[in-house]
């Protein structure tokens, strides 16, 4: 449990406080001003500078001496504000964290507000110029997506019930598609997305850049080695390439630090060998978020 | 790093007056470059400042694409290939 669930979860985990996605702390707020202005011109938010810099080429403005350092505390700095006075055209208290489907469930069968909505995700849109819907945005944000024609299907049925985002979310995790949840901006949570890498513009900013733009689940996977036939399915399903197979054992081994919990490769093991447990309860990387 | 594995800085550059909101391509028909990066160094937007000139906020149509993550670049030359109005130079 890191200090989000400390200051936001009230006693649970930060995704799981119902205070979070309630409209009456989005009014509070005036969210929905907020999030139109930030929608309408997201795509442009690595291309904005940010004390004189934009996020293009910043693998290698990272490394520079000095200002690489400085560079990275004001963009954690800007992920994680919780500042009144937020600027809508960056993404200013906007970060999410990896939730197993299990968890995304709940969230979306008790925790969401209606209405709830299935969109076209940007980040594949932007990086690939794919259009696929398969994020579910719920809450204030549903109607401000409603006005934005390149994130809503034109020939679909946009607005879904509970059981239909449910029956959704279990179908994009079978197909190997990570579910995360969203703080947008702090403290309130409108999103379940269903992330891919290196399409995702969190998972490329944690994975290449070290950005906490996205944070690990609160679980991790367990392999009971016994039970592994090295059939190698999981292989092919993990998205962060966190699991190999090594011929000589004729089984599989994880890569807990690029692990990020998902339990997306458990649809894969017909022989029931991976399972998720708590990351508290795995002594090495417990509190490694 | 040693020094002897060091990689310079890939400058990937894209002709704006060819593919971009003036030009005649427009990416968000085209993004052929896009799709065929592994890394995703590719990002599609829209002009900065369009705040002004588009009327219609909601729907914007001055769209470009800026190679964002150039540190990811493998230099596969595979977005150059593909380019079907060779918009696209890799140098470093």
């Amino acid at each position: 449990m890191c200090q989000w669930c400390m200051s936001h979860g009230a006693g649970k985990k930060w995704y799981m406080n119902a205070k979070n996605y309630s409209d009456e702390l989005a009014e509070e707020s005036n969210m929905k001003d907020y999030l139109t202005e930030q929608w309408m011109n997201f795509e442009q938010v690595y291309i904005r500078k940010i004390m004189g810099f934009s996020s293009k080429d910043l693998g290698y403005k990272l490394k520079m001496p000095v200002i690489g350092k400085i560079l990275r505390w004001r963009a954690e700095n800007m992920i994680h504000s919780q500042k009144k006075r937020r600027n809508p055209v960056r993404a200013d208290g906007h970060f999410g964290q990896v939730i197993p489907l299990e968890d995304a469930q709940i969230i979306m069968s008790e925790l969401a507000a209606e209405p709830i909505i299935c969109n076209y995700c940007m980040c594949r849109w932007m990086q690939r110029k794919k259009k696929e819907a398969v994020c579910i945005n719920f809450g204030v944000l549903s109607e401000v997506l409603e006005k934005l024609p390149r994130f809503i299907p034109k020939d679909r049925v946009v607005r879904i019930d509970r059981e239909t985002a449910v029956e959704k979310l279990e179908e994009f995790n079978k197909k190997g598609y990570i579910s995360s949840v969203w703080f947008q901006p702090i403290p309130y949570i409108n999103a379940v997305c269903s992330c891919e890498s290196p399409e995702c513009g969190a998972f490329t900013l944690r994975n290449n850049f070290d950005i906490n733009v996205m944070y690990k689940a609160e679980y991790i996977i367990q392999l009971d080695q016994d039970k592994c036939q090295g059939c190698k399915s999981c292989v092919a399903m993990c998205q962060l390439s966190a699991i190999r197979f090594i011929p000589s054992m004729d089984r599989v081994i994880i890569d807990y630090n690029k692990c990020f919990g998902c339990g997306v490769c458990r649809h894969a093991c017909k022989h029931d060998a991976l399972k998720l447990i708590p990351r508290e309860d795995y002594p090495g990387f417990d509190g490694t978020y | 790093m040693s020094k002897a594995n060091k990689k310079k800085r890939t400058k990937i550059r894209i002709d704006y007056s060819i593919c971009g909101e003036k030009g005649k391509i427009d990416p968000r028909n085209c993004g052929l470059c896009m799709k065929a990066c592994d890394p995703a160094v590719f990002i599609m937007h829209e002009t900065l400042g369009t705040e002004k000139k588009q009327k219609d906020m909601y729907d914007p149509q001055d769209w470009r694409i800026t190679p964002i993550w150039g540190s990811l670049c493998s230099r596969c030359y595979k977005c150059v290939e593909v380019c079907p109005e060779n918009a696209i130079t890799i140098t470093w």
